[in-house]
């Protein structure tokens, strides 16, 4: 059953609502098969993860679904902006914090950079802001990595190991984030190879010979 | 449904925006390679040098093909024009390789973020050109260091010329080429076998009509037409233009492949109600 669920900014989301499907995924390199016939539904207002051993093919399914990499075959479709926040942080190292916010900010299309910049202050690294790349310590580069995804506040969230490198105040904030993100009806995936917290997951999926298996939550 | 005047407007006014942000960007990013800013303010200054003190004043026949003659020229001052050739090149082929291959996954996460790859791809354009012209200008004016040249404006124009061939390939390499070590010598080798082979004190096959299919070509006869002459032709230019461009569209095709989505026309697509299967 469907609800309306009222975001921060004012929009309506409807939870329930399909916000990202995946059918019949699958993916090749030469002989060797790293996804067959993936399909799944992440519903708005959804909090799913993905866990599975190093090499199952979770990044390459969460490349596939951002439209980083093309599949053997399948399709995926999403319905409103996507998020993505890749493993490893992909910035620019010659440009600051504030540079980064700004130039994402004019792919997005949007005014301004005034939720990244509440983002910033949320994850504490305001004080980086004018400091290039290249200075940040990994967790700050990872924290700008996730603002970039999140600024331009996605109906779908699509998240390749996010915490790594937080320190366990972040990692708490990060789930408070996450946790904001659900009740405004937005979808959320997150992909790790090793969960901590179940209970925090709608749905837990396990990625294991290429197919996705239900686990629970 | 028509778009209405207003839309087209703002939508214009957002991809002006767009296109001038990531030039600002890119411009910025090249300013901070700091090993290429070193190169420029030593290397080119030592380059004349070296280069000068090899050879001295003794006449040299060049087959100057904007007035079909061979011209008898100064073997010092045309290695200095061959050795201005050479450094404007190296740092601007080397500028532009060391860009577009770091900033490669960034500008696909640009474009999967919602940049036009046009966009981008104009935008580069625009940085190569500006610094093309700013590391000419240097290396024009750094020659007056050795030698007061009749027309420095031509020779600015060759060295921009030959700059913006360079960085074109640059452009090609950091978008084809995925090791550092390997784009950095094809780079600095083409570049020397290029330039040098055009100039008849260095190249006893100097003058040899194969030569006009060189990158350099072009812009060497300019910059001799700068260098000796007072009759200014436009002789050159062609060649260096067609070069300029072929490597850029070769460049700009690689950095188009490597950069877009797979999905992009599908993403915006709702989707047809169907029951959630998770959440």
């Amino acid at each position: 059953m469907s609800s309306t669920v009222a975001d921060g900014a004012g929009a309506a989301v409807t939870a329930g609502r399909v916000a990202l499907a995946a059918r019949n995924i699958s993916k090749r390199y030469g002989r060797r098969v790293v996804l067959r016939d993936v399909s799944f539904e992440l519903a708005a207002g959804a909090l799913v993860g993905i866990v599975g051993e190093n090499g199952a093919g979770k990044s390459t399914l969460l490349r596939i679904l951002a439209g980083e990499l093309r599949p053997s075959g399948g399709a995926v479709a999403v319905d409103g902006a996507l998020g993505y926040c890749p493993q490893a942080a992909v910035l620019n190292e010659a440009l600051s914090v504030a540079q980064h916010l700004d130039y994402f900010r004019a792919a997005y299309g949007l005014a301004d950079t005034r939720r990244a910049d509440a983002l910033v202050e949320r994850l504490g690294f305001a004080r980086y802001r004018d400091m290039p790349v290249r200075a940040l310590s990994g967790g700050s580069k990872q924290k700008l990595n996730l603002t970039i995804s999140l600024m331009h506040d996605p109906t779908v969230l699509l998240l390749d190991e996010p915490y790594q490198g937080f320190d366990w105040e972040t990692y708490l904030r990060f789930w408070e984030l996450a946790a904001d993100l659900r009740e405004r009806g937005r979808a959320v995936l997150v992909i790790s190879h090793l969960v901590y917290d179940r209970s925090r997951f709608d749905r837990l999926y396990t990625l294991a010979g290429g197919q996705l298996q239900t686990t629970g939550a | 449904m028509a778009t209405s005047p207003s839309a087209t407007a703002a939508a214009g006014a957002r991809s002006a925006s767009a296109y001038l942000t990531a030039t600002r960007y890119s411009l910025s990013e090249l300013a901070r390679n700091r090993f290429a800013l070193g190169l420029l303010v030593v290397f080119v200054p030592l380059w004349y040098s070296m280069f000068g003190a090899l050879f001295d004043s003794t006449p040299v026949a060049f087959r100057y093909a904007g007035t079909g003659a061979f011209l008898q020229v100064n073997s010092h001052n045309l290695t200095l024009l061959t050795a201005g050739l050479n450094t404007v090149t190296l740092i601007v082929g080397f500028l532009l390789f060391a860009q577009t291959r770091s900033s490669a996954a960034f500008d696909r996460r640009l474009v999967l973020c919602g940049y036009r790859q046009a966009t981008l791809m104009l935008a580069k354009l625009t940085a190569l050109v500006v610094v093309a012209a700013l590391v000419a200008l240097y290396a024009a004016l750094a020659l007056l260091i050795f030698w007061r040249p009749p027309s420095l404006l031509m020779i600015w124009v060759g060295f921009f010329g030959a700059a913006l061939i360079y960085g074109a390939l640059g452009l090609f390499l950091g978008a084809l080429v995925t090791s550092e070590v390997a784009g950095f010598f094809l780079v600095i080798m083409v570049s020397l076998l290029d330039t040098v082979f055009q100039n008849p004190v260095d190249n006893p096959l100097g003058n040899k009509p194969a030569l006009q299919y060189f990158p350099s070509y072009g812009p060497t006869q300019v910059v001799v037409g700068g260098g000796f002459t007072h009759s200014l032709t436009g002789y050159g230019l062609p060649s260096a233009a067609l070069w300029f461009v072929a490597l850029a569209l070769l460049g700009l095709f690689f950095f188009w492949l490597r950069t877009r989505a797979w999905n992009a026309g599908s993403r915006a697509h709702a989707i047809a109600a169907a029951p959630a299967a998770a959440g």
